[in-house]
């Protein structure tokens, strides 16, 4: 009796001690993996801060002349030296393109949210989208070289390279402006096509007004991917400013932007006029420019956003 | 009743419907016309290559490794079409790129998702301490919040990054870094740091953020009732999100990869700046064929399409063509695993 009690125990003993086994074993494995995805994650965000700041220390240790670029009055002028019709370019660039794009992506997406149903045409227009988001952007470029500048006889200008942006920020931009649309209540809408509104009206007086937050983050958040982009404009708008200079608001001229001249400066012809020294520094400094630039962009449209959505809601 | 005026009212109001409605239709069709605009410009333009005199063979142009489009380098001035030695290095570096940023990419998803909200659960031990100090009850719960929500603003400012700035400081940082660290493999070669292993590097940091933020959002359709099953069966954490919480997310998860691959495969700044560019293809694959500079079909285009013309320019209008095609087929693999996904 008594050594069946303690064949028993022992062989509970034994299992618990299995048992103990494999729970210190789980939990061994259980920290290293949660170890490893810190790892990870903190590895990966130290690399992204570094890229950030070192972008802008490259901008105050490059050299031009005798002081850092970023502090040299020559690299803010309009001269060889200087980014100022780049950053003009870069401005004009995005204005233009936004006209084109807000009113055309808008349209479309208020067609996808309040008009369309179900159906293939709208299962078409998705799937068009989804496609065009992946085309990569230098073949866009190519198309917009093909279509823009020899069709449509526009040349290498301004207007070539802001209508290739279109094509290339619209399926984007759709997706953002329908998102901001699909957020307004459907109540709004039943409330004014309740008083008598007809559908158009109802758009106009009720959902954009609603969406407007919607709206804005989908403006400033095309703008910073047509700030960036480079290689759709390459063909398009060119890579090189005219000798009459850039300060004019003719949309037939070729220009550059910022993120042009940084690639060419660094890997294209070295203008004539100055050092390949004096080059590699603008570059720097225009690369740390770039960066400013969209990190305003992106954290001022997260804020405007943030301001508009609070005026409305609480009115 | 209603008078002749409001009628008229009304059927104004029902005319600028219908006009809207079709203004807004044209809009939207215009995207439709774009998509096939591409597809018609660029495939009728390269496919005049295969059928016009001077031209290349189909064979040739895929199972060629001589890219003299201008017949400029060799003696008899005879443009040579082999595109193989570009296509290679267009899916070597997609390949390995995606090979390296998607382990990291889902390790910070998870990081976001799975770990880091534990950390409120720091917080509200820690409560009744703070609560000593700071009488409110409200201050301690301030702090409770979603970190996801303040770094995600953050991941879609880096997927913002533009290419041509990471390839700045590819070729200003990493290159001449990588020249001196892969030195006793090149044998001292003073171009060792451009090339593949290069483009690799600058490929992985643009692509993690794309592929983590689909990741993220991913992994947070997944339902709490998934991860609350496999912890009341007596799982670890990892063991959840491994067994449970990653299973049910793979289509999903899948679609974040295949879009890196799409993004990857046609990234052209910062992979054409470090490449370093030779059009020449490596008799022989080795350690050391990542260590030349090299090139791939978007760099090609880039560098050489303005100055062509001609048959040779159809050659570059066939390369954007295959870019075309593949991306096409991503976004087709990656439309497959959205159909499947079982959490949205």
């Amino acid at each position: 009796m008594s050594t069946q009690v303690e064949q028993i125990t022992s062989q509970e003993r034994a299992s618990n001690a299995a048992m103990a086994g494999l729970l210190r074993r789980l939990h061994t494995g259980n920290n290293i993996a949660v170890g490893v995805i810190w790892v990870v994650a903190m590895l990966v965000a130290l690399i992204f801060v570094v890229i950030i700041v070192d972008l802008v220390i490259q901008g105050f240790t490059a050299r031009l002349g005798n002081t850092a670029v970023l502090l040299n009055p020559d690299f803010w002028g309009g001269t060889e030296l200087g980014i100022a019709s780049e950053v003009f370019n870069t401005f004009y660039i995005l204005i233009l393109t936004e006209i084109f794009l807000v009113p055309i992506a808008l349209g479309a997406a208020i067609y996808l949210v309040e008009y369309a149903r179900q159906g293939p045409l709208i299962a078409v227009i998705r799937f068009a989208a989804e496609t065009l988001a992946g085309v990569p952007t230098i073949v866009l470029g190519l198309f917009g070289f093909i279509l823009f500048s020899a069709e449509f006889q526009l040349h290498i200008s301004r207007l070539a390279g802001a209508l290739t942006l279109l094509c290339l920020n619209f399926p984007i931009a759709l997706r953002l402006f329908e998102q901001g649309l699909t957020a307004v209540p459907r109540d709004l809408r039943e409330g004014s096509l309740a008083m008598g509104a007809s559908k158009w009206r109802m758009i106009r007086t009720v959902v954009l007004p609603s969406a407007l937050p919607g709206i804005v983050t989908g403006i400033i958040l095309s703008a910073g991917r047509i700030i960036g982009e480079t290689a759709a404009i390459v063909f398009t708008m060119g890579e090189t400013n005219p000798f009459s200079g850039v300060f004019t608001l003719n949309p037939l001229i070729a220009s550059d932007t910022l993120t042009v001249h940084i690639w060419y400066l660094k890997t294209q012809d070295i203008p004539p006029g100055i050092t390949a020294a004096e080059a590699s520094a603008i570059a720097a400094g225009s690369a740390a420019v770039l960066i400013v630039i969209l990190l305003v962009i992106n954290i001022g449209a997260r804020s405007i956003g943030r301001a508009i959505e609070r005026r409305i809601t609480a009115a | 009743m209603p008078t002749q005026m409001q009628l008229q009212h009304v059927r104004r109001g029902h005319l600028y419907d219908r006009i809207a409605r079709t203004v807004f239709l044209c809009c939207a069709i215009l995207l439709v016309i774009v998509i096939v605009g591409i597809f018609f410009f660029v495939g009728q333009n390269a496919l005049h290559l295969f059928f016009e005199p001077g031209g290349a063979t189909f064979q040739g142009f895929f199972g060629g490794t001589t890219w003299d489009p201008t017949g400029v380098t060799s003696d008899s001035g005879i443009p040579q079409y082999g595109a193989l030695g570009l296509i290679i290095g267009s899916i070597v570096i997609t390949f390995f790129s995606v090979l390296i940023a998607t382990p990291l990419a889902i390790g910070v998803a998870l990081f976001f998702v799975e770990v880091s909200p534990g950390w409120t659960i720091t917080i509200r031990f820690f409560q009744p301490l703070l609560e000593i100090f700071v009488d409110a009850h409200q201050h301690a719960l301030a702090l409770d919040i979603d970190i996801i929500r303040f770094f995600q603003p953050l991941l879609e400012i880096f997927v913002g990054v533009p290419s041509v700035v990471i390839g700045f400081l590819g070729l200003v940082v990493l290159v001449p870094f990588m020249t001196k660290l892969v030195a006793p493999i090149t044998g001292n070669s003073p171009v060792g740091g451009y090339g593949w292993a290069a483009a690799i590097i600058v490929l992985v940091v643009m692509i993690v953020p794309t592929i983590a933020s689909i990741s993220i959002d991913a992994l947070r359709a997944v339902p709490m009732s998934v991860r609350e099953a496999s912890l009341a069966l007596g799982s670890t954490r990892w063991q959840m999100m491994y067994r449970a919480v990653l299973p049910a997310a793979l289509p999903a998860l899948a679609t974040a990869v295949v879009f890196g691959m799409a993004r990857a495969i046609g990234e052209t700044l910062a992979v054409a700046m470090v490449l370093g560019g030779s059009d020449i293809l490596p008799s022989r694959f080795g350690l050391d064929t990542f260590f030349q500079p090299n090139t791939n079909i978007t760099q090609a285009i880039l560098n050489e399409f303005p100055e062509t013309y001609g048959v040779s320019r159809d050659a570059y209008w066939m390369l954007a063509f295959v870019l075309l095609v593949i991306s096409f087929l991503f976004i087709c693999i990656s439309r497959y695993f959205a159909s499947r996904r079982v959490y949205r």
